[in-house]
């Protein structure tokens, strides 16, 4: 694994490179997960096999990976923009709880809607919810000098709250013979279908990482966002409106995870329920920092959590092995992931320019 | 020219600030009175339990408090709590030994504070990330390992200080505790003192401010920031151990529910402050303490609202409404030496 | 770079070994019945388990539901397994395993799963589903859904509650009330014991949080059923899953306090608070779902709802305190719900 001089396999090399150090960190979360299983008694080749089984043994399991990393990939884009910026939007899973209770409400409420326009407009429901809600750290961070770390953490709690309290009040489903807390089912008009084994949320979700790749790469507003992240004083002395980039870019990854619940009620729960979107917020960080903030190595990072997710009941079913075990792979993966160090010291790899991830630093910076 | 102004309002404001300290001061115990008079068992049931909610907000905000001082920011200190929370229960499950379970919550939180510093401070790990890190592993570890239908021998108990505990009012409520609840009051004074009138407190606030200029002095950065992480390491364990050793006797999967996070809000609450954290804390406890209160006294608010209160107020006071709170100034930057 | 990847190995392992010392949990198994498989019919009987979201020990109705399907293993002899649920969206999942393996009977534990169980059953009329505390609004063919009366357990924890205060104040420490079950118990607690003593005071409160934090904060349940022991209640009603075992517990600690559990018979359960623990509202879940399991192997399985038994547990210790009195007025009580003569608060 030595580095050469550039030679003519140079394009392998640069691909090699931006991969390597999540590839690997897998790797190692993967054995350490292997180890824990060995210690307790289990066989990791047979619970990896069931895993892998599970995640793509079928077309139907297929489709409930792509169901899965569909949520996973908007959420992980709100929060690799967040970070772009210099954000840590922890808000993400508050922001996506919202997005699916009003598309939750804007698909039962609205009635007589063909679906061209029913699911448009659920969809915006959602992105706008999430917008509004990121909005508030956002402007917080800008001109108060709140720190978003801890005001979305905090309004994470408000969200729960909020949505306990609709679904339990004045949005109860009274369908008849119904006890649980829950929104009614949407309308049919505002279901989003399936191609095949492939829902379109999830054509969806890749389009908008595709959006995301080139807002960041190729247009003002992405490199204003990159430069605010990066270095936000020399940013404000290039006449750059950092205070309104901030806002903006709390905004936008508000209204991705706002979309991500919205796709996450009408394609796969079919109405808002609680307890139906816990985690997957959070989860977008893990996505985030696997992609190292690239909206395209979003899609594959959400691909690749959202197969562990989707095998791990089959696992769990034929290995025998407790599902807690994805927890253990997911965040040693993370550590391995962002504690790059550990990674090159194991494989003696030499640092290289240009993989730094941008995040956000503590709460005293402004 | 700017910090200038800032300091002259500030000169300014302190006779008002002292003033409408000792005026919210007055209110409140005038308040306990009152109800005190009215019914006397009810108040001391509200107070002692925000106490026992206020107490592992307290220790976990002191955590905060020696790492961010240091500059090292720790967002895992829901972990810490977790994972001693599980590894004192599982010590009194083998051994029945009270001390010793304590000894190994505390020590878990050390190790895991000595992990986040070694991640921050020799690896230069984003230190957010690295706290998030330690809240994924330990709910994905604790909740692996966790077997139920274990019992213990036996938590922590009351020890009522003598004839304090006798004063009517205060004395049940603050002198009549389980030994980590005097603990944490201890530890609140001792961290202000050690913090702020000491070589070492200087020395740390230094590095959180301006390590470069401390380091220009002789103050080892990388020293004082892995003690200090290891020090809030141990406070993280006392409240995890509070947990299970103190508060209930048992352990469940997840169990602190976010108690690490409001720690963060209560450390920010108190501008990382030990004393005025610990009042922050109390201010915390008594929202759940009253929260319950309002629903047995048969009010009928939908509780999600009244839930809500305590972290719409955080929001508020971290935004700046209510004075603003600032960071050390080196927070979440790893040092480099050069 | 070998020698640094086996060091690194070599750590990791020992950090395994530490925490596999930790008893790790036992993996799912497929317990074989003990001395009972002699004479195996020669297709075999297969009854599977999904959990809602948790684990299946957790000491409440998954752990209750599994235990009913043990123990119908035993007297009859089948291969039952079982699936934990971790995420919401796993639930038609998580029954389709059990269908692809061809199950006969596929038990699905809490109200959450209701949808899944139906649109199950739908799809595989061959297959009998049990589904615990499902109540059925219209009769799906081949979907038995358990269903317990809590209000009338509440009711009978109520009046014995009501009978054994001596400060005429009792309190409830309640999970959410997202979930139509915890609010059933309070309102038949409430109204039992109003009942009875027309006069009682009844302080009781839900946990403030969502559904994923309600059943497992068991310090909250502690220091809640503190708050109100100190305000005079002697009496601890705790319908929480694992937040009311901490009530439980809570209560254990003061003397002469009692103490009610809930769902199963909690004295096995809490073995902490037996000093307090005076009965448990329970549900008979293991019961029910022998009952039903069996219905299913002979081949007469009921669709629709299947309403099981509710009543109070044992009172083991405390029997000697359980006067004739109070027998006769829980009894009374209970003729007296049956006959709609109790009024229950709406919630």
């Amino acid at each position: 694994m030595e580095e050469q001089t550039p030679s003519q396999n140079n394009w392998l090399k640069k691909v090699w490179f931006s991969v390597r150090i999540p590839f690997l960190a897998i790797i190692l979360a993967l054995l350490v997960g292997a180890i824990i299983l060995l210690v307790s008694g289990a066989n990791p080749l047979e619970a990896y096999w069931q895993l892998f089984k599970g995640a793509f043994g079928s077309w139907r399991n297929i489709q409930r990976v792509l169901e899965k990393s569909t949520p996973l990939i908007f959420a992980g884009l709100a929060v690799a923009l967040g970070f772009k910026a210099g954000l840590f939007n922890i808000g993400a899973q508050g922001q996506l709880l919202l997005g699916a209770l009003m598309a939750g409400y804007v698909g039962f409420a609205v009635k007589g809607l063909p679906a061209y326009i029913h699911i448009p407009l659920a969809l915006l429901a959602g992105l706008l919810t999430g917008a509004v809600f990121a909005a508030i750290p956002g402007l917080l961070r800008a001109y108060s000098g709140a720190h978003e770390v801890i005001s979305t953490i905090m309004l994470n709690y408000v969200a729960i709250n909020l949505s306990d309290y609709f679904s339990e009040g004045p949005w109860k489903d009274t369908t008849p013979g119904n006890i649980v807390s829950r929104l009614p089912a949407i309308q049919p008009s505002a279901e989003i279908p399936n191609i095949g084994p492939v829902p379109v949320g999830f054509i969806v979700a890749v389009l908008t990482s595709l959006l995301i790749w080139f807002v960041i790469n190729r247009t003002t507003f992405g490199f204003e966002i990159n430069s605010v992240g990066l270095n936000p004083h020399a940013s404000k002395y290039a006449g750059m409106r950092t205070k309104l980039l901030i806002v903006a870019a709390m905004v936008v990854s508000g209204a991705l995870a706002g979309v991500g619940g919205a796709v996450e009620t009408m394609g796969v729960v079919g109405r808002f329920q609680p307890g139906f979107n816990t985690g997957l917020g959070f989860d977008g960080i893990t996505v985030a920092l696997l992609a190292r903030n690239n909206p395209i190595a979003v899609i594959l990072s959400s691909l690749f959590l959202g197969a562990m997710k989707g095998g791990a009941n089959t696992m769990q079913f034929y290995a025998n092995v407790p599902n807690q075990i994805i927890d253990i792979i997911q965040g040693t993966m993370l550590l391995f992931v962002t504690a790059e160090m550990v990674v090159r010291w194991v494989f003696k790899l030499r640092k290289q320019r240009d993989t730094e991830i941008t995040v956000t630093s503590g709460w005293g910076q402004r | 020219m700017i910090s200038k102004t800032v300091d002259k309002k500030r000169e300014l404001s302190i006779n008002w600030k002292l003033l409408r300290q000792v005026i919210l001061g007055l209110v409140i115990v005038a308040a306990i009175l009152f109800f005190n008079a009215r019914s006397p068992e009810k108040t001391s049931a509200v107070l002692s339990s925000t106490l026992r909610y206020a107490v592992p907000l307290i220790l976990g905000a002191l955590c905060g408090i020696f790492c961010e001082r240091a500059g090292i920011v720790n967002i895992g200190i829901e972990g810490q709590m977790l994972f001693s929370a599980f590894l004192s229960y599982m010590t009194n499950v083998w051994t029945g030994n009270l001390l010793l379970s304590l000894l190994v919550g505390m020590l878990t939180g050390a190790v895991l504070g000595l992990f986040l510093a070694f991640l921050s401070i020799k690896l230069k790990l984003n230190q957010t990330i690295g706290g998030t890190v330690i809240n994924i592993l330990a709910t994905g570890i604790t909740g692996y390992f966790y077997q139920t239908g274990l019992t213990t021998q036996g938590k922590l108990w009351n020890i009522p200080l003598g004839p304090l505990a006798k004063i009517p009012l205060i004395g049940p409520v603050l002198f009549n505790n389980p030994p980590i609840t005097y603990i944490a009051i201890l530890l609140v004074i001792f961290s202000q003192v050690l913090l702020f009138h000491t070589r070492w407190g200087l020395r740390t606030r230094a590095v959180g401010e301006h390590p470069r200029a401390a380091d220009t002095l002789g103050v080892d950065v990388f020293k004082i920031r892995y003690w200090n992480v290891i020090i809030g390491g141990v406070m993280a364990g006392l409240a995890g151990s509070f947990l299970t050793l103190e508060g209930v006797g048992m352990f469940e999967r997840g169990m602190t529910n976010g108690r690490g996070f409001i720690a963060l809000a209560v450390m920010i609450f108190g501008k990382w402050n030990p004393i005025s954290s610990a009042l922050a804390a109390l201010f915390f406890g008594f929202a759940n303490a009253m929260q319950i209160q309002l629903q047995f006294m048969g009010i009928q608010i939908p509780h999600q609202f009244v839930g809500m209160i305590p972290y719409l107020l955080t929001i508020i006071v971290v935004s700046g409404f209510v004075g603003r709170s600032r960071a050390p100034a080196a927070e979440g930057i790893p040092y480099e030496k050069e | 770079m070998k020698k640094r990847l086996l060091s690194i190995l070599a750590i990791l392992l020992v950090a395994g070994l530490v925490l596999g010392a930790c008893t790790p949990k036992t993996p799912v198994v497929d317990e074989a019945p003990e001395g009972a498989d002699v004479d195996q019919p020669t297709e075999t009987f297969k009854v599977g388990l999904v959990t809602d979201v948790g684990v299946v020990d957790d000491k409440n109705f998954n752990q209750a539901t599994w235990e009913g399907v043990l123990a119908a293993q035993k007297e009859l002899g089948f291969e039952a397994k079982y699936i934990e649920t971790k995420d919401a969206k796993d639930y038609d999942a998580n029954i389709q395993l059990f269908v692809d393996e061809g199950f006969d009977v596929i038990v699905t534990v809490g109200f959450a799963l209701g949808e899944a169980t139906i649109n199950a059953a739908k799809a595989n009329p061959e297959i009998a589903f049990i589904g615990v505390d499902q109540f059925q609004g219209e009769v799906v063919p081949g979907v038995a859904g358990l269903i317990f009366d809590e209000a009338l357990s509440g009711v009978l924890a109520g009046v014995l509650a009501a009978n054994l205060t001596e400060t005429k104040t009792i309190a409830a420490v309640l999970g959410t009330d997202l979930v139509p079950p915890v609010v059933n118990y309070n309102r038949g607690y409430v109204g039992g014991a109003k009942w009875f003593d027309p006069e009682i005071s009844i302080i009781s409160t839900y946990h403030p949080g969502g559904m994923d934090v309600a059943f497992t904060d068991p310090e909250w349940g502690a220091s809640t059923a503190k708050q109100a022991i100190e305000q005079g209640a002697d009496i601890v009603f705790a319908a929480a899953g694992n937040t009311g075992n901490g009530a439980l517990i809570e209560t254990a600690q003061h003397d002469g306090l009692f103490c009610i559990g809930v769902d199963t018979d909690q004295w096995l359960t809490v073995p902490e608070a037996h000093k307090c623990l005076v009965s448990s509202a329970t549900k008979d879940i293991t019961l029910s779902v022998v009952e039903l399991i069996k219905l299913a192997y002979e081949g007469n399985f009921p669709s629709g709802n299947y309403v099981g038994g509710s009543s109070l547990a044992p009172f083991h210790d405390f029997e000697s305190i359980i006067t004739e009195e109070i027998q006769a007025k829980l009894k009374e009580a209970l003729e007296a719900y049956n006959a709609g003569k109790i009024e229950l608060p709406e919630k």
